[in-house]
This record gives structure tokens, sequence and C-alpha cells, in this order.
């Protein structure tokens, strides 16, 4: 397997876990293209902190490294990696 | 305020905490298990304000509520403590008597108020090894503020701390993510949280009376080691100098243990029933004896109907019942056949079996009581007695065999604990199935017009403790039986007859003319129904009995009846 499938994989483990502490109709989808963070996304502040933390522990342990998702800026761009699952396996894969 | 909720209601939970319990409330809200809780939210860092009675969330009538604070968060002193001034002791528990004093308060608006011990996640070794030393550590003053706390919501009958460090031990290295907390303000990782459900949740379901008071065990490979039929007992595994022998001696001791504490024993095996007993009664290591045992169906029937017959036999429901086997094959069955059981998966490993068996959630209940620790014994005894009516050719010449004595007493602070539960547990013989704490209760019997009786019941075998309570509410000419309890442990020895002549004589005493009976209908007190409908046939309706006290509700001719 890739970094980049190890990286969607550990997204989408992430995403199951804050799930089950959402109300069923604010649940995360795993749809590369679909709105996760932003105006059109379902993840509120919270969820984000929730997402940040849980991906960079997921690549803490699979890869041995460590990643930094935490960044203002990061999260304020226009193009934020946090848009999609898809955007977000990108980024977070160009950082390994 | 709702505080009397029924137990298949759904409860209505306020969360207050000085961090984001957002994570937690999620997890609450979503479990899937029983009780379900809807979560009522309140901003955090503002626990003085959102616990006082005008609170926001107050207006949502929560009947229960979870306090989870950290101790600098409540603490000012100990916050001081931390950054390594120096504090009184006496400073920190005067705080920590403070918070208690308001967790009180709390406690008298729920009927449940469950505080989550303090933790400190980022206090790593303190001050090393003198980090327990009185006077000098802050480990050993952060044990002496719970220990406070614990020993202040000690003083309310329906107040518990719960215990955040099996929480954070269960979770491992995951407990404690920093950067939650910078991030977030959230102290804790997901796992702490999940354990902290299922915690709230087996105490809700204890104060529901819903914790379950009976353990049907296998025997081969799950009591002991081996097959007692093929290698006969002098060979199984169990106790000795053999890992697997002791990992079967310490499930047998975990079992005692529970049974010490009131939960029940039975045994649903398939094997030769002289073979497996003699296995019992003989083998030298065996840590349970057969008076520990309330039943056992050793045959080769189905599991699944030896299961239901015997805890028929023992007036008992289902849903009271865990079923423990080591065939996953079994466990199915059970499963299936008679859903109300909890039956655990198992692991496959004995060294395990005692750390399962421990874990369970489902035996929490509001208190311990001497009855609950005696009711292994009362059960034997219980055995006995049908035993001698299979030798006794009529009921009514059983009756007057066992030698019943009724001692009947007011409610009152020596008997509120046990009265209380069992107006809470009890579900089949329950007029009203109304749920009261003691507090609830006590107010309730202090009415004008009210009455409160609880009926000790005795015979030539033993003593069954506190079993029965009755109350009457009178309106003029008229009394109202408002509860009438009685434990399945002594139903059909008419004890329910011998209550209601006492209700009647007491009613008349007191100028009323006639009794008045209504019953709450639920799916189980169908044994209540059928009594009222029995001995009040003539005037009989199907929820709503009426009697003419001119008319005489005799005392059975076998009971004694005297006051306490």
């Amino acid at each position: 397997m890739g970094n980049e499938e190890k990286v969607r994989e550990i997204i989408h483990r992430v995403i199951d876990q804050i799930n089950l502490q959402l109300a069923a109709d604010q649940r995360l989808e795993k749809g590369e293209t679909i709105p996760l963070f932003g105006e059109e996304g379902r993840l509120d502040s919270l969820g984000l902190v929730n997402l940040i933390v849980g991906v960079e522990g997921g690549i803490a342990e699979d890869f041995g490294t460590t990643v930094n998702l935490a960044d203002e800026q990061l999260m304020a761009r226009q193009d934020s990696p946090f848009r999609t699952v898809g955007s977000l396996v990108e980024y977070v894969t160009s950082l390994l | 305020m709702n505080r009397q909720m029924g137990a298949a209601d759904r409860h209505r939970c306020l969360l207050v905490a000085d961090f984001n319990l957002g994570n937690f409330a999620g997890l609450l809200g979503n479990d899937p298990e029983e009780p379900k809780v809807e979560v009522i939210g309140t901003p955090y860092g503002q626990v003085v304000p959102v616990l006082a009675p005008e609170g926001g969330g107050w207006r949502e009538a929560p009947d229960c509520c979870l306090v989870w604070t950290r101790p600098e968060g409540v603490c000012e002193s100990f916050g001081r403590l931390l950054a390594e001034e120096q504090v009184e002791l006496e400073a920190v528990l005067g705080e920590v008597d403070e918070f208690a004093e308001l967790l009180l308060d709390v406690a008298g608006r729920v009927k449940g108020l469950f505080a989550a011990a303090w933790w400190t996640p980022f206090l790593h070794r303190g001050y090393g090894m003198l980090d327990l030393r009185p006077g000098e550590g802050v480990g050993d003053v952060l044990l002496r503020m719970n220990l406070r706390l614990a020993d202040r919501l000690g003083e309310a009958d329906n107040a518990y701390l719960l215990d955040t460090r099996k929480w954070v031990e269960t979770a491992g290295p995951a407990a404690f993510q920093p950067k939650l907390w910078y991030m977030g303000k959230i102290p804790f990782g997901q796992q702490v949280f999940a354990e902290a459900v299922r915690d709230l949740k087996a105490g809700l379901n204890g104060l529901d009376g819903r914790g379950r008071k009976l353990i049907v065990v296998d025997l081969d490979d799950t009591l002991w080691g081996g097959i007692v039929g093929e290698v006969g007992w002098e060979q199984l595994k169990l106790g000795g100098h053999d890992h697997v022998g002791e990992a079967f001696a310490d499930f047998q001791r975990a079992l005692k243990g529970l049974n010490r504490r009131g939960i029940l024993l039975a045994i649903a095996s398939k094997n030769e029933e002289r073979v497996a007993l003699e296995g019992i009664a003989q083998h030298p290591e065996m840590v349970l004896s057969l008076d520990d045992f309330a039943g056992w169906r050793i045959d080769w029937e189905d599991k699944a109907q030896n299961i239901a017959d015997m805890v028929a036999e023992l007036n008992l429901g289902l849903q009271s019942v865990v079923f423990i086997d080591d065939n996953p094959a079994e466990r199915s069955r059970v499963r299936e056949a008679l859903p109300e059981v909890f039956v655990p998966e198992w692991p496959a490993d004995p060294a395990l079996y005692p750390s399962a068996l421990l874990g369970l959630r489902c035996f929490d209940a509001p208190r311990v009581s001497v009855e609950d620790r005696q009711r292994s014994r009362m059960y034997a005894a219980e055995r006995q007695r049908w035993e001698t009516k299979r030798r006794v050719p009529s009921l009514q010449e059983w009756l007057d065999s066992l030698e019943l004595k009724v001692e009947v007493e007011e409610l009152g602070a020596a008997n509120l604990p046990r009265a209380a539960q069992l107006l809470n547990r009890t579900n089949q013989m329950n007029l009203s199935t109304r749920r009261l704490s003691e507090g609830e209760l006590r107010q309730w019997a202090e009415g004008s017009g009210r009455q409160v009786w609880v009926f000790h019941v005795s015979d030539r075998f033993g003593d069954s403790g506190l079993t029965g309570l009755a109350s009457l509410e009178r309106r003029g000419k008229e009394a109202q039986v408002v509860d009438f309890v009685l434990s399945c442990r002594v139903m059909g020895r008419q004890i329910e007859e011998t209550m209601i002549h006492h209700l009647g004589q007491r009613a008349g005493k007191a100028g009323g003319e006639r009794l008045l009976v209504e019953l709450v209908p639920t799916a189980k007190n169908a044994p209540c129904r059928d009594f009222f409908f029995r001995v009040f046939q003539e005037e009989g309706g199907e929820s709503r009995f009426v009697w003419e006290l001119e008319r005489d509700l005799p005392l059975p001719s076998h009971v004694e009846l005297r006051k306490r």
C-alpha cells in the first residue's frame, strides 16, 4: 500500500471515531470531494480539533513520524487542506 | 422537575464541567446501550453558576447530573500547589468541602448525581518519590481531596463519585493528548470518555433497579478446566500448582465475591447431574460449594429452556440474568432464544476469566444492603422449602409447616435504605412501580394522611428480611393503597394476603370505609394484578379495585403477624 492509501485509511479511521460523537444528521462522509470543513462542510471547530489530533496521532503511529496540522494559517487558507477528504489526503501525503 | 421517571424512560442528564465536554456529550447521546440518555449540555468553565438552581440547564428538567471537573478548576489552592507554592492541606480540603456542599445541593434536585473523581493529566511525576508523602507531595493531596469528596458525597443517598483512574488506566497512553487540551480544552482522549459513558450508564441502570441479580454458569471449561464426565473430578484443572488451574480457582473466587455482594449463582450444564455434583462436592480445590448456588439444571436438555425454567422457579425475570459459558454455540443459542438474558462474549483463555467477570458493568446498585449480602443463604433456604413442598401433599399443609412470621413496622430511619431499595428493584408484585430515592420516599411518607409500612418475613428455614412494603393515603372515608410491593423471594406464601389484611385493619381503625387500589400496569406486574383480581374478585376491574371495609380481609391462618 502506498503512502497516499495509508493516509486515506488513517483519515477514514479518524472520521469513524469522530462520527461516534456526532448526531446522525451531522456525521461526516468519506467521499473525496464532499466538503469537510469550511462554509459547506459539516465539521465544526471541535470536530476540526478532533480531526487534526486524530490524524496526527495516526501518522505518528503508522509512519513513526510527526506532522503538524495545527496551523492557523493552514486552516484559514482559501485552499485549506481541510476542505475535503481528498485535499487532506493530498496535503498530509505531501508532508511525508 | 421530573424526578420520578420510570425505568423504561430515557434519562435526561445535565453535564457540567470546567472543560470542554463536547466529545463526551456526543458519545453519551449516541451510545446505543440502555438506558438511552438525552444530554443537556452547559457552557464549560461555569460550574458554580450552572449548578445553581437558577442555572439554565435546570429548565430542561434533568433527572440526573454528571459533574466533571479538574481539581485545579474548582480548588484554587490546589492550583497554587501545582505551581509549587506552599499551601496548607486544610485550605485545600476547605475548598473541597465548599464544592461538596454545592454538589449535595444538586443531589437534592435529581434522581442521581454523579461526579468524576479528580485526576491530573499533566502532573507527570509530581514530586517524584515524595509525591505521595504526607505534607509534601501533590499526589498525596489529590488522594486526600478525592477521599474527602467521597466522604462528603456519601452524605446523600443518591450521590456517587465515579473512579476516573480506571478510565484513564483502560485508555492507556491515549488517555491524554496534550494537543486536545491546548487546542480544544479537552483533557482526555476519546477512550477515557467512552469508558466514562459505560460507567455512567451502569450507574443509571443501577439507579433504575436494572442491575443483574443472577449469574448462570456452565461447568466444564468454565467453572473448572476439563470435562468432568470424561476425565473424572480428580483430573479437573482447578487450583493447584498450575496456571490454568489457578485461573479457574480465581474465577470461582470472583464469583464467590459477587455472591457475597448479593448476586445469585446458578448452574446450567450439559452433564450427568450425579457426576457433576460429585465433582463440586469432592474436588478439594473447589472454592464454590453447592450451598452457594440458588439452583442448577444439569442434564442434556436445551440450556436456554433450562435457564428459563430455573429463572421462573427463582421468581426472577430473564432481564436479571447473566449467562457465562465458554462454548460460543451455547452462548449464541441462549442469546437467540432469550434475548433479555445478558450473554457476554467470553475469552478463550481461562487466564482472562476473572478479569472478564470482574469487568462486567451489569451489577451496579445504588447500595448493598444486609439483605443483599444474605440473599444467597435465603435462596438456599428457599430450595429447602421447595423440597419440603414436594414431600408435603397439599399447599395448605405446606404453608402450615413453614411456621411463617411476619413483622410489620412503620417506615423509619433504620429501614429506609432497604425500603427504598425494595421499592426501586421490585417489578412483579409492585402496584405502582414508582421509583423513589430514599429522600423522596421519606418526604412522601411525611405528607398528610400518608403511612408507609415495611414487612419482615421469616420462617423455620430462615429469615428473608425486609421483603414487603405497603403505603396508604387516607382521604376522608377512603384509603388509597399507593404502594404494594413484595419481593419475589417470598411470593406465593400468602404474605400478600397478610399485607392487605394489615392495610385493611389500619384503614378501618383510622375511620376509613373503603380501600381503593389502582394498579399501574407494566410489562412485568401481572402477578400484582392477578393477586388483587383474585382477592377483590367481586369488586374487580382491570386495574382499579375497591374493597368495602365492613367486610373482613382475613389474616391467613398459617401466618403469625406482629408489630416489630
